[in-house]
């Protein structure tokens, strides 16, 4: 991209078209492989076979038995993991912020967890969970568990399935939310909560009247992003307890798509399935970027080119 | 008397042991599962069968020889029990080195087999020791789940692509974002940050059909196409703001002596720019060799390296110390780059919310 040998104009438009080339390879590529099938799908579901609207395949979805299950299973499973998890991160946050004897090392610690692949966490509890596994193993070795004794883990009501699901994803990814959380903490000036003891606060009342309301947009960011992903749950529940015993959104999809893609409603259910997943992962991103202040800045711009 | 004084250290005293206390429990549920998964990857598969299982893989393991009703009778030493378990009765000398190396994870040969069965004549059980093959389940894990080997070479390729394309792709926009104004500058900022989000799901599904107009259904190129969508977000991210913390007054240094525009960002932005490129190719990486679920959808016949560990794992009739082990290969890059990039992983957390 030599310019030196143009003319002084020509510098200056080619100067300003600059961005434009910059960011071309990205529209592009958004366009070609983001905007496309997410819009190709989203016609898809309401076109029948021959090309017609049709609200049929809404329709097959909702009248699927597992449908409402299905729905009912993640909103349990996202309104109790993202609470249980919000509470502990901020505890695990609050504690490494006090930055004790060895904090750093235990920072090292806690993040372990958020590093390691979901198949490894699938397999990590795969063995622990079975009868004969570890978990079952460390409890004899503790003497929690009698000799020859064991817990049936894996066995049991949709309730036990459901808890122990959120403990382990639980497990995985309260770090994440935790290092978010740490990073607002460590953004707020020492001398704010100080002034709060001086003025003759307790821990708590600190906690409550000074560091959590500034600490808002911080939460609001953790919870949302935590959200997203735990509507999208599906890998540690397959490896764990298979498919259709505890149906959840995602793993409707991957059972439809994968394990009977031969019956005749299952792409259309696919179809269905997917765009309710889009939409409620939608909503909430949408959200979460209103809340983080992305589209006040776009308001912004907006006003600057109408002044 | 008790003086206040040391009334408070007490006090003070038994906090910090509570708040240890406290702190170590936290450090165990974290890493005990850790320890275990490891552990297990490393025991023999006739260990990981026994209940309890044994906390700790066995460096060297303990067998006797005796006759038997069909030959010899080998019994191997179970740490746990603490007594000789009797395992085979063969006379077939190569049974038992298969036996010995599949399911006891020790290297025998048939000529160390029958030396010691002639010290048999003196002494009657022999005992002896052999040293245990501590990586065999992964050497196991490879040989007998289908697909392995070509699958972690897929998935480098996969990876590779993906890097490839979201670090050049995403590199130039994060540039523009960091050094231009332009119109709809703040509009692509905000579609970036929502494609990200998007649910990868959402995406494979409709991808089957037009990757299969492609040709690229079922292969590498493929899926580096679909992880970049949301890599390419992520990068533009993380190197816009480290274009934005590279003064732009070097560049133009550069180009008052006489460099080019393109020779002078070579030159003095890019070197400094490094670094933080890096982080975000390893970003990209371990996205893009974490992920399963477009992989299960856009692949049949070619999976990735993460599809099979996650077959061997829903099949359920695989062997728990090879699950544990592929888990462990399934998990080694993960973890070598987050500890790498760990500082970087707060500064991005922070540059998604400003």
């Amino acid at each position: 991209m030599d310019l030196a040998g143009r003319s002084h104009q020509n510098r200056n438009i080619s100067k300003q078209l600059l961005p434009y080339f910059l960011v071309i390879p990205a529209l592009i590529f958004y366009v070609l492989f983001w905007l496309r099938p997410v819009l190709q799908q989203f016609i898809d579901s309401f076109t029948n076979e021959a090309g017609q609207f049709t609200l049929n395949n809404y329709r097959l979805v909702f009248s699927d038995p597992d449908f409402g299950i299905a729905l009912a299973n993640t909103a349990i499973i996202v309104v109790i993991s993202v609470v249980l998890e919000f509470f502990l991160a901020l505890f695990l946050a609050l504690l490494i912020n006090r930055n004790f004897r060895g904090s750093s090392i235990f920072l090292f610690l806690v993040l372990i967890p958020m590093a390691l692949p979901a198949v490894a966490v699938a397999a990590m509890w795969k063995t622990g969970l079975t009868t004969n596994g570890w978990v079952n193993s460390m409890l004899m070795y503790v003497g929690v568990l009698d000799v020859g004794e064991k817990i049936y883990w894996l066995a049991g009501s949709r309730w036990k399935m459901l808890a122990l699901i959120i403990i382990i994803d639980a497990w995985q990814v309260i770090p994440s939310v935790m290092i978010i959380l740490l990073a607002g903490l460590q953004n707020i000036p020492r001398e704010t909560e100080e002034a709060g003891y001086v003025f003759g606060g307790n821990y708590l009342t600190v906690l409550r009247k000074i560091t959590i309301p500034i600490l808002g947009p911080t939460i609001q960011t953790a919870v949302i992003l935590r959200l997203i992903a735990a509507i999208q749950i599906w890998l540690i529940i397959i490896v764990l307890i298979g498919f259709s015993r505890v149906p959840v959104l995602v793993e409707r999809i991957v059972y439809y798509e994968k394990e009977v893609p031969r019956l005749e409603v299952s792409p259309l259910l696919v179809a269905g399935y997917t765009i309710i997943v889009t939409v409620i992962v939608s909503i909430a991103a949408i959200s979460y970027l209103r809340v983080s202040g992305a589209f006040s800045r776009r308001d912004a711009e907006v006003e600057d080119g109408v002044a | 008397m008790v003086s206040p004084r040391q009334r408070l250290l007490f006090f003070k005293g038994v906090r910090s042991t509570l708040f240890y206390l406290l702190v170590i429990t936290i450090a165990l549920i974290i890493i005990l599962p850790v320890f275990f998964i490891v552990s297990l990857s490393f025991l023999t598969t006739h260990e990981a069968y026994s209940y309890p299982l044994p906390l700790l893989p066995g460096v060297t393991s303990k067998f006797s020889l005796t006759h038997g009703e069909r030959g010899y009778l080998l019994s191997v030493y179970d740490r746990v029990a603490g007594e000789y378990e009797t395992v085979l009765d063969t006379d077939d000398l190569e049974k038992m080195s298969v036996y010995m190396k599949n399911r006891l994870g020790t290297t025998v040969s048939i000529e160390e087999l029958e030396q010691q069965i002639n010290r048999l004549a003196n002494e009657d059980p022999v005992y002896f020791s052999m040293r245990t093959d501590l990586l065999h389940n992964y050497k196991l894990f490879f040989q007998i789940t289908r697909d392995a080997v070509p699958s972690l070479i897929r998935s480098l390729q996969i990876c590779a692509l993906t890097v490839l394309i979201s670090l050049s792709v995403g590199g130039l926009a994060g540039y523009a974002f960091a050094r231009y104004m332009f119109f709809g500058k703040d509009m692509m900022k905000f579609s970036v940050l929502f494609v990200r989000m998007f649910p990868a799901i959402a995406i494979a599904i409709p991808m089957v059909i037009i990757l299969a107009g492609m040709g690229f259904y079922d292969q590498p190129i493929g899926l580096a196409l679909v992880y970049s969508i949301g890599n390419i977000a992520l990068t533009t991210w993380i190197t816009a703001s480290i274009f934005m913390s590279i003064p732009e007054s070097l560049e133009e240094a550069a180009q008052v002596f006489g460099a080019t525009r393109l020779q002078a960002f070579i030159k003095t932005t890019l070197p400094l720019a490094l670094p933080g490129l890096a982080a975000a190719a390893m970003y990209a990486f371990i996205g893009a060799w974490n992920e399963t679920v477009s992989a299960l959808i856009l692949t049949q016949f070619n999976p990735t390296f993460s599809v099979v560990v996650y077959q061997s794992l829903v099949g359920a009739t695989g062997q728990v110390n090879l699950a544990a082990a592929g888990g462990i290969v399934m998990a080694i890059p993960a973890l070598l780059f987050t500890f790498i990039i760990r500082r970087y992983i707060q500064q991005m957390w922070g540059g998604v919310t400003v």
